[in-house]
Protein backbone atom coordinates (compact mmCIF):
# COMPACT_ATOMS: atom_id res chain seq x y z
CA UNK A 1 0.00 0.00 0.00
CA UNK A 2 0.97 3.18 -1.23
CA UNK A 3 -0.27 6.54 0.46
CA UNK A 4 0.78 9.48 -1.34
CA UNK A 5 0.33 13.30 -0.22
CA UNK A 6 1.17 16.18 -3.06
CA UNK A 7 1.46 19.61 -2.16
CA UNK A 8 -1.29 19.13 0.93
CA UNK A 9 -2.84 22.18 2.59
CA UNK A 10 -4.57 22.23 5.67
CA UNK A 11 -6.44 24.98 8.06
CA UNK A 12 -8.39 23.94 10.76
CA UNK A 13 -11.95 26.07 10.65
CA UNK A 14 -12.07 29.55 12.05
CA UNK A 15 -7.57 29.17 12.40
CA UNK A 16 -6.12 31.54 9.87
CA UNK A 17 -2.48 30.06 10.41
CA UNK A 18 -2.37 27.13 8.06
CA UNK A 19 -1.58 23.64 9.76
CA UNK A 20 0.51 22.02 6.86
CA UNK A 21 1.69 24.23 3.62
CA UNK A 22 1.97 22.55 0.67
CA UNK A 23 3.30 18.90 2.02
CA UNK A 24 4.36 16.57 -0.24
CA UNK A 25 5.51 13.06 1.19
CA UNK A 26 4.73 9.32 0.70
CA UNK A 27 3.97 6.25 3.55
CA UNK A 28 5.00 2.73 1.97
CA UNK A 29 3.70 -0.77 4.21
CA UNK A 30 6.64 -1.94 5.33
CA UNK A 31 8.52 1.31 6.07
CA UNK A 32 8.82 2.93 9.15
CA UNK A 33 9.31 6.71 9.53
CA UNK A 34 9.17 9.11 12.53
CA UNK A 35 7.26 12.16 12.31
CA UNK A 36 9.50 14.95 14.78
CA UNK A 37 8.59 18.55 15.24
CA UNK A 38 7.61 20.94 18.15
CA UNK A 39 4.14 21.38 19.04
CA UNK A 40 1.82 22.98 16.88
CA UNK A 41 4.62 21.66 13.82
CA UNK A 42 1.36 19.98 12.41
CA UNK A 43 2.09 16.18 13.02
CA UNK A 44 -1.30 15.26 14.47
CA UNK A 45 -2.55 16.93 11.01
CA UNK A 46 -0.47 15.71 8.79
CA UNK A 47 -1.52 11.67 10.65
CA UNK A 48 -4.51 12.52 9.73
CA UNK A 49 -4.85 13.46 6.97
CA UNK A 50 -2.31 11.03 5.69
CA UNK A 51 -4.93 7.91 7.34
CA UNK A 52 -7.62 9.33 5.65
CA UNK A 53 -9.71 11.16 8.36
CA UNK A 54 -8.97 14.69 7.49
CA UNK A 55 -9.51 16.10 3.73
CA UNK A 56 -7.00 18.57 2.55
CA UNK A 57 -8.39 21.77 1.55
CA UNK A 58 -5.73 21.73 -1.15
CA UNK A 59 -3.74 19.32 -3.06
CA UNK A 60 -4.46 15.57 -3.11
CA UNK A 61 -4.28 12.00 -1.26
CA UNK A 62 -3.25 9.14 -3.35
CA UNK A 63 -3.93 5.91 -2.34
CA UNK A 64 -2.34 3.12 -4.78
CA UNK A 65 -2.48 5.66 -7.44
CA UNK A 66 -6.01 6.51 -7.11
CA UNK A 67 -7.16 10.60 -5.93
CA UNK A 68 -9.37 9.20 -2.71
CA UNK A 69 -11.21 11.92 -1.76
CA UNK A 70 -12.71 11.49 -5.53
CA UNK A 71 -13.39 7.96 -5.36
CA UNK A 72 -17.04 7.04 -4.19
CA UNK A 73 -18.15 6.29 -0.18
CA UNK A 74 -17.98 2.34 -0.84
CA UNK A 75 -14.14 2.62 -1.87
CA UNK A 76 -13.19 5.05 0.45
CA UNK A 77 -14.59 2.71 3.71
CA UNK A 78 -12.87 -0.62 2.22
CA UNK A 79 -9.46 1.83 1.58
CA UNK A 80 -9.88 3.16 5.08
CA UNK A 81 -10.18 -0.58 6.64
CA UNK A 82 -6.52 -1.28 5.41
CA UNK A 83 -4.88 2.03 7.34
CA UNK A 84 -5.34 2.74 11.07
CA UNK A 85 -4.90 6.07 13.16
CA UNK A 86 -4.55 5.85 17.01
CA UNK A 87 -5.01 9.08 18.57
CA UNK A 88 -2.92 10.47 21.39
CA UNK A 89 -5.37 10.63 23.72
CA UNK A 90 -7.05 7.18 23.79
CA UNK A 91 -10.90 7.05 22.47
CA UNK A 92 -12.52 3.81 23.94
CA UNK A 93 -15.91 2.87 23.43
CA UNK A 94 -18.31 1.77 26.56
CA UNK A 95 -17.53 -1.76 27.59
CA UNK A 96 -14.52 -3.66 28.67
CA UNK A 97 -11.10 -3.94 27.04
CA UNK A 98 -11.59 -6.93 25.18
CA UNK A 99 -15.08 -5.20 23.82
CA UNK A 100 -12.69 -2.27 22.47
CA UNK A 101 -10.23 -4.37 21.00
CA UNK A 102 -12.49 -6.51 19.14
CA UNK A 103 -14.52 -3.67 17.86
CA UNK A 104 -12.29 -3.40 14.43
CA UNK A 105 -13.03 -6.90 13.86
CA UNK A 106 -16.81 -6.71 14.53
CA UNK A 107 -17.88 -3.52 11.92
CA UNK A 108 -15.22 -5.95 9.22
CA UNK A 109 -17.73 -8.93 10.16
CA UNK A 110 -15.39 -11.59 11.75
CA UNK A 111 -17.73 -13.38 14.00
CA UNK A 112 -17.96 -13.09 17.79
CA UNK A 113 -15.87 -15.72 19.03
CA UNK A 114 -13.00 -15.71 16.54
CA UNK A 115 -12.50 -11.61 17.33
CA UNK A 116 -12.18 -12.24 20.87
CA UNK A 117 -9.64 -14.77 19.87
CA UNK A 118 -7.47 -12.33 18.37
CA UNK A 119 -7.94 -9.73 20.52
CA UNK A 120 -7.16 -11.87 23.68
CA UNK A 121 -3.63 -12.76 20.89
CA UNK A 122 -3.23 -9.04 20.81
CA UNK A 123 -3.68 -8.23 24.51
CA UNK A 124 -1.56 -11.16 25.79
CA UNK A 125 1.30 -9.82 22.53
CA UNK A 126 1.45 -6.73 24.89
CA UNK A 127 1.18 -8.02 27.97
CA UNK A 128 -2.41 -6.29 29.24
CA UNK A 129 -4.54 -9.80 28.69
CA UNK A 130 -5.19 -9.80 32.41
CA UNK A 131 -6.98 -6.78 32.03
CA UNK A 132 -9.26 -8.45 28.65
CA UNK A 133 -12.44 -8.26 31.16
CA UNK A 134 -11.52 -4.91 33.12
CA UNK A 135 -14.47 -1.78 32.47
CA UNK A 136 -12.73 1.05 30.34
CA UNK A 137 -13.60 3.16 33.16
CA UNK A 138 -11.18 1.23 35.40
CA UNK A 139 -7.81 2.01 33.45
CA UNK A 140 -5.59 4.27 33.89
CA UNK A 141 -4.75 6.27 30.81
CA UNK A 142 -1.36 4.54 29.71
CA UNK A 143 -3.64 1.10 29.77
CA UNK A 144 -5.78 3.02 27.84
CA UNK A 145 -3.24 4.03 25.35
CA UNK A 146 -2.23 0.34 25.06
CA UNK A 147 -5.80 -0.78 24.62
CA UNK A 148 -6.51 1.71 21.82
CA UNK A 149 -3.10 0.59 20.36
CA UNK A 150 -4.38 -2.72 20.73
CA UNK A 151 -7.34 -2.41 19.22
CA UNK A 152 -5.30 -0.84 16.23
CA UNK A 153 -3.12 -4.08 16.08
CA UNK A 154 -5.97 -6.33 15.97
CA UNK A 155 -7.06 -5.47 12.30
CA UNK A 156 -3.51 -5.84 11.19
CA UNK A 157 -3.33 -2.53 9.39
CA UNK A 158 -1.21 -2.36 6.16
CA UNK A 159 0.28 1.29 7.90
CA UNK A 160 -0.87 2.01 11.07
CA UNK A 161 -0.69 5.78 12.25
CA UNK A 162 0.24 6.48 15.56
CA UNK A 163 0.20 9.62 17.72
CA UNK A 164 2.45 10.31 20.31
CA UNK A 165 1.93 6.47 21.37
CA UNK A 166 4.50 6.30 24.15
CA UNK A 167 3.48 9.69 26.10
CA UNK A 168 1.74 8.09 29.21
CA UNK A 169 3.81 4.58 28.95
CA UNK A 170 6.64 3.88 31.38
CA UNK A 171 9.51 2.64 29.98
CA UNK A 172 8.60 -1.29 30.88
CA UNK A 173 5.73 -0.96 28.84
CA UNK A 174 7.61 1.72 26.06
CA UNK A 175 9.87 -1.30 25.11
CA UNK A 176 7.81 -3.91 24.85
CA UNK A 177 4.91 -1.88 22.50
CA UNK A 178 8.48 -1.72 20.71
CA UNK A 179 9.47 -4.83 20.48
CA UNK A 180 5.53 -5.76 19.48
CA UNK A 181 5.51 -2.74 16.89
CA UNK A 182 9.26 -4.48 15.55
CA UNK A 183 7.06 -7.92 15.22
CA UNK A 184 4.49 -6.09 12.94
CA UNK A 185 6.98 -4.32 11.12
CA UNK A 186 8.86 -7.36 10.10
CA UNK A 187 5.59 -8.58 8.98
CA UNK A 188 5.47 -6.14 6.67
CA UNK A 189 2.94 -3.36 8.50
CA UNK A 190 3.95 -0.15 7.70
CA UNK A 191 4.15 1.86 10.85
CA UNK A 192 4.42 5.86 10.68
CA UNK A 193 4.34 7.73 14.61
CA UNK A 194 5.02 11.04 16.10
CA UNK A 195 6.85 10.73 19.38
CA UNK A 196 8.99 13.28 21.96
CA UNK A 197 10.65 10.05 23.12
CA UNK A 198 14.16 9.48 22.55
CA UNK A 199 13.16 5.04 22.93
CA UNK A 200 12.09 5.58 19.07
CA UNK A 201 15.37 4.15 18.53
CA UNK A 202 14.80 1.03 19.31
CA UNK A 203 12.61 0.66 16.01
CA UNK A 204 15.80 0.17 13.97
CA UNK A 205 15.85 1.54 10.95
CA UNK A 206 13.62 4.22 10.26
CA UNK A 207 13.22 7.14 8.15
CA UNK A 208 12.43 11.03 10.31
CA UNK A 209 10.68 13.98 8.90
CA UNK A 210 11.07 16.36 10.60
CA UNK A 211 8.28 18.87 10.73
CA UNK A 212 8.41 22.76 11.24
CA UNK A 213 5.41 25.37 10.82
CA UNK A 214 3.61 23.31 9.06
CA UNK A 215 6.15 22.26 6.09
CA UNK A 216 9.06 19.35 6.14
CA UNK A 217 12.37 21.22 7.09
CA UNK A 218 14.20 17.66 7.24
CA UNK A 219 13.71 14.22 6.40
CA UNK A 220 16.63 10.99 6.32
CA UNK A 221 16.98 7.78 7.13
CA UNK A 222 18.10 6.59 10.70
CA UNK A 223 19.86 3.46 10.36
CA UNK B 1 -53.08 10.64 52.98
CA UNK B 2 -54.46 8.73 49.76
CA UNK B 3 -55.24 11.92 47.94
CA UNK B 4 -51.44 12.93 48.50
CA UNK B 5 -50.41 9.56 46.90
CA UNK B 6 -52.81 10.28 44.08
CA UNK B 7 -51.73 13.20 43.40
CA UNK B 8 -47.99 12.14 43.24
CA UNK B 9 -48.81 8.89 41.06
CA UNK B 10 -50.81 11.54 38.78
CA UNK B 11 -47.83 14.27 38.54
CA UNK B 12 -45.31 11.06 38.10
CA UNK B 13 -47.53 10.02 34.81
CA UNK B 14 -48.57 13.08 33.41
CA UNK B 15 -45.02 14.35 33.18
CA UNK B 16 -43.74 10.76 32.70
CA UNK B 17 -46.45 10.75 29.58
CA UNK B 18 -45.10 13.97 28.43
CA UNK B 19 -41.41 13.09 28.42
CA UNK B 20 -42.15 10.00 26.31
CA UNK B 21 -43.74 12.01 24.19
CA UNK B 22 -41.64 15.22 23.73
CA UNK B 23 -38.15 12.43 23.48
CA UNK B 24 -40.24 10.95 20.37
CA UNK B 25 -39.90 13.95 18.25
CA UNK B 26 -36.54 15.77 20.04
CA UNK B 27 -34.26 12.90 19.61
CA UNK B 28 -34.64 12.32 16.49
CA UNK B 29 -34.52 15.42 15.44
CA UNK B 30 -31.43 16.50 17.72
CA UNK B 31 -29.61 13.67 15.66
CA UNK B 32 -30.81 14.95 12.87
CA UNK B 33 -29.73 18.60 13.37
CA UNK B 34 -25.65 17.10 14.56
CA UNK B 35 -25.19 14.44 11.66
CA UNK B 36 -26.74 17.53 8.80
CA UNK B 37 -24.59 19.39 10.83
CA UNK B 38 -26.09 22.45 8.69
CA UNK B 39 -26.62 26.07 10.33
CA UNK B 40 -25.78 24.60 13.59
CA UNK B 41 -25.08 27.65 15.33
CA UNK B 42 -28.28 29.49 14.26
CA UNK B 43 -30.09 26.44 15.20
CA UNK B 44 -28.75 26.14 18.82
CA UNK B 45 -29.60 30.00 19.69
CA UNK B 46 -33.09 29.22 18.88
CA UNK B 47 -33.36 25.93 20.92
CA UNK B 48 -31.55 27.44 23.41
CA UNK B 49 -33.87 30.75 23.38
CA UNK B 50 -36.87 28.48 23.50
CA UNK B 51 -35.54 26.66 26.36
CA UNK B 52 -36.10 29.93 28.37
CA UNK B 53 -39.34 30.97 27.22
CA UNK B 54 -41.84 31.44 30.51
CA UNK B 55 -44.45 28.66 30.95
CA UNK B 56 -46.92 31.19 31.91
CA UNK B 57 -46.34 32.91 28.25
CA UNK B 58 -47.27 29.35 27.24
CA UNK B 59 -49.56 28.60 28.92
CA UNK B 60 -51.65 31.22 27.93
CA UNK B 61 -50.96 30.31 24.03
CA UNK B 62 -52.31 27.08 25.17
CA UNK B 63 -55.19 28.09 26.96
CA UNK B 64 -56.40 30.57 23.82
CA UNK B 65 -55.83 27.45 21.39
CA UNK B 66 -58.07 25.05 23.76
CA UNK B 67 -60.61 27.71 25.48
CA UNK B 68 -64.01 26.43 24.06
CA UNK B 69 -63.45 29.79 21.59
CA UNK B 70 -59.75 28.88 20.70
CA UNK B 71 -59.23 27.27 17.12
CA UNK B 72 -58.86 23.66 19.11
CA UNK B 73 -61.75 24.37 21.12
CA UNK B 74 -63.79 21.44 19.81
CA UNK B 75 -60.96 18.90 21.18
CA UNK B 76 -62.77 19.59 24.66
CA UNK B 77 -58.87 19.25 25.89
CA UNK B 78 -58.93 22.17 27.95
CA UNK B 79 -58.58 21.48 32.09
CA UNK B 80 -58.07 17.79 30.94
CA UNK B 81 -53.96 15.55 31.94
CA UNK B 82 -54.13 15.08 28.38
CA UNK B 83 -54.04 18.93 28.01
CA UNK B 84 -51.19 18.74 30.66
CA UNK B 85 -49.19 16.48 28.59
CA UNK B 86 -49.46 18.18 25.60
CA UNK B 87 -48.26 21.24 27.35
CA UNK B 88 -45.52 19.76 29.20
CA UNK B 89 -44.73 17.78 26.39
CA UNK B 90 -44.31 21.48 24.06
CA UNK B 91 -42.43 22.72 27.41
CA UNK B 92 -39.91 20.42 28.12
CA UNK B 93 -39.16 20.20 24.00
CA UNK B 94 -36.37 22.73 23.46
CA UNK B 95 -35.02 21.61 27.03
CA UNK B 96 -34.47 17.70 25.77
CA UNK B 97 -33.00 19.01 22.30
CA UNK B 98 -31.08 21.31 24.02
CA UNK B 99 -29.11 19.33 26.41
CA UNK B 100 -28.92 16.30 23.98
CA UNK B 101 -28.10 18.36 21.24
CA UNK B 102 -24.54 19.36 23.59
CA UNK B 103 -23.50 15.33 24.49
CA UNK B 104 -24.62 14.08 20.65
CA UNK B 105 -22.63 16.39 19.00
CA UNK B 106 -19.63 16.11 21.32
CA UNK B 107 -19.85 12.20 21.12
CA UNK B 108 -20.69 13.03 17.44
CA UNK B 109 -17.07 14.61 17.03
CA UNK B 110 -15.12 12.47 19.05
CA UNK B 111 -16.63 8.82 17.68
CA UNK B 112 -16.63 10.16 14.07
CA UNK B 113 -12.77 10.36 13.93
CA UNK B 114 -12.48 7.06 15.72
CA UNK B 115 -15.47 5.71 13.37
CA UNK B 116 -13.39 6.86 10.01
CA UNK B 117 -10.38 6.00 11.42
CA UNK B 118 -11.41 2.62 12.43
CA UNK B 119 -13.23 1.99 9.19
CA UNK B 120 -16.37 2.44 9.84
CA UNK B 121 -19.34 2.80 6.86
CA UNK B 122 -21.38 5.28 6.95
CA UNK B 123 -24.58 3.23 8.73
CA UNK B 124 -21.58 1.67 11.27
CA UNK B 125 -20.47 5.35 11.67
CA UNK B 126 -24.31 7.02 13.13
CA UNK B 127 -24.64 3.19 14.98
CA UNK B 128 -21.48 3.90 16.78
CA UNK B 129 -22.79 7.77 17.01
CA UNK B 130 -26.00 6.92 18.73
CA UNK B 131 -24.43 4.35 20.74
CA UNK B 132 -22.06 6.04 22.62
CA UNK B 133 -24.02 9.29 23.07
CA UNK B 134 -26.90 7.36 24.87
CA UNK B 135 -26.03 8.04 28.44
CA UNK B 136 -26.17 11.61 27.79
CA UNK B 137 -29.63 11.10 25.90
CA UNK B 138 -31.28 9.19 28.56
CA UNK B 139 -29.97 12.27 30.83
CA UNK B 140 -31.65 14.66 28.96
CA UNK B 141 -34.56 13.23 28.63
CA UNK B 142 -34.36 12.94 32.77
CA UNK B 143 -33.81 16.89 33.25
CA UNK B 144 -37.06 17.21 30.83
CA UNK B 145 -39.00 15.23 33.11
CA UNK B 146 -37.62 16.74 36.26
CA UNK B 147 -38.54 20.26 34.25
CA UNK B 148 -42.24 18.63 33.61
CA UNK B 149 -42.89 17.42 37.13
CA UNK B 150 -41.58 20.49 38.83
CA UNK B 151 -43.13 22.76 36.30
CA UNK B 152 -46.68 24.46 37.37
CA UNK B 153 -47.63 27.26 35.21
CA UNK B 154 -48.81 25.52 32.12
CA UNK B 155 -50.44 22.68 34.65
CA UNK B 156 -52.68 25.26 36.26
CA UNK B 157 -53.53 27.13 33.74
CA UNK B 158 -54.73 24.56 31.27
CA UNK B 159 -55.18 21.69 34.00
CA UNK B 160 -56.86 23.77 36.11
CA UNK B 161 -55.94 21.77 39.26
CA UNK B 162 -58.88 20.23 39.46
CA UNK B 163 -59.30 17.68 42.44
CA UNK B 164 -58.75 14.11 41.71
CA UNK B 165 -58.46 15.00 38.13
CA UNK B 166 -55.62 17.21 37.15
CA UNK B 167 -54.22 18.08 40.79
CA UNK B 168 -50.46 17.22 40.42
CA UNK B 169 -48.29 18.21 43.18
CA UNK B 170 -47.42 21.48 42.03
CA UNK B 171 -50.59 22.68 42.11
CA UNK B 172 -51.27 21.18 44.99
CA UNK B 173 -48.82 22.81 46.85
CA UNK B 174 -50.20 25.90 45.64
CA UNK B 175 -53.59 25.62 46.87
CA UNK B 176 -52.47 24.05 49.96
CA UNK B 177 -50.24 26.98 51.05
CA UNK B 178 -53.31 29.58 49.69
CA UNK B 179 -55.53 27.24 51.99
CA UNK B 180 -52.93 28.07 54.55
CA UNK B 181 -52.14 24.12 54.77
CA UNK B 182 -48.49 24.05 54.99
CA UNK B 183 -48.30 20.83 56.49
CA UNK B 184 -50.15 18.88 53.87
CA UNK B 185 -47.78 21.35 51.20
CA UNK B 186 -44.85 20.70 52.87
CA UNK B 187 -45.48 16.56 52.73
CA UNK B 188 -45.93 17.14 48.80
CA UNK B 189 -43.05 19.46 48.65
CA UNK B 190 -40.57 16.95 49.95
CA UNK B 191 -42.06 14.37 48.15
CA UNK B 192 -41.08 16.59 44.84
CA UNK B 193 -37.82 17.21 46.02
CA UNK B 194 -37.19 13.65 47.48
CA UNK B 195 -38.13 12.39 42.92
CA UNK B 196 -36.12 15.82 41.59
CA UNK B 197 -33.31 14.63 44.10
CA UNK B 198 -33.17 11.07 42.83
CA UNK B 199 -33.30 11.98 39.22
CA UNK B 200 -30.50 14.08 40.08
CA UNK B 201 -28.53 11.47 41.25
CA UNK B 202 -29.92 9.50 38.53
CA UNK B 203 -28.55 12.24 35.94
CA UNK B 204 -24.92 12.01 37.47
CA UNK B 205 -24.88 7.95 37.61
CA UNK B 206 -25.96 8.25 33.60
CA UNK B 207 -23.47 10.76 32.75
CA UNK B 208 -19.92 8.94 34.31
CA UNK B 209 -19.06 7.92 30.78
CA UNK B 210 -15.64 7.28 30.19
CA UNK B 211 -13.53 9.86 27.42
CA UNK B 212 -9.95 9.18 27.78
Amino acid sequence: MNIELVNVWYRYSRVEDWALRGISISFRSGEVIYIDGPNGSGKTTLLKIASLIYRPLQGSVLVDGNNFWNLDEDSKTLIRRRVMYVHDRPILLRGTVLDNVAYGLHIRGVDRGSAFDTSMSILSVLGIDSLAHTPIQRLSTGQAQLVAIARALAIKPEILFLDEPFSNLDREKRLALISTLNQFRARGMGIVFSSHNADVMELGKHRRVVLGGGTIIDAYEVV
Amino acid sequence: MSEVFDTIVRSIIVSGIATALASLWSIPLTYLLVLRNRRAMVMEVIIETLVGIPTVLLGLLLYMLLSSSGPLGFLNLLYTPQAMIIGESILITPLIISVSYRSIRDMAKLYHELALSIGADRFQRIRLIIGQSLPGVVAACITGFSRAIGELGIAMMIGGNIRGYTRVMTTAIALEVAKGNFEEAITLGIALLAITISISIAIKLLSRVRIT
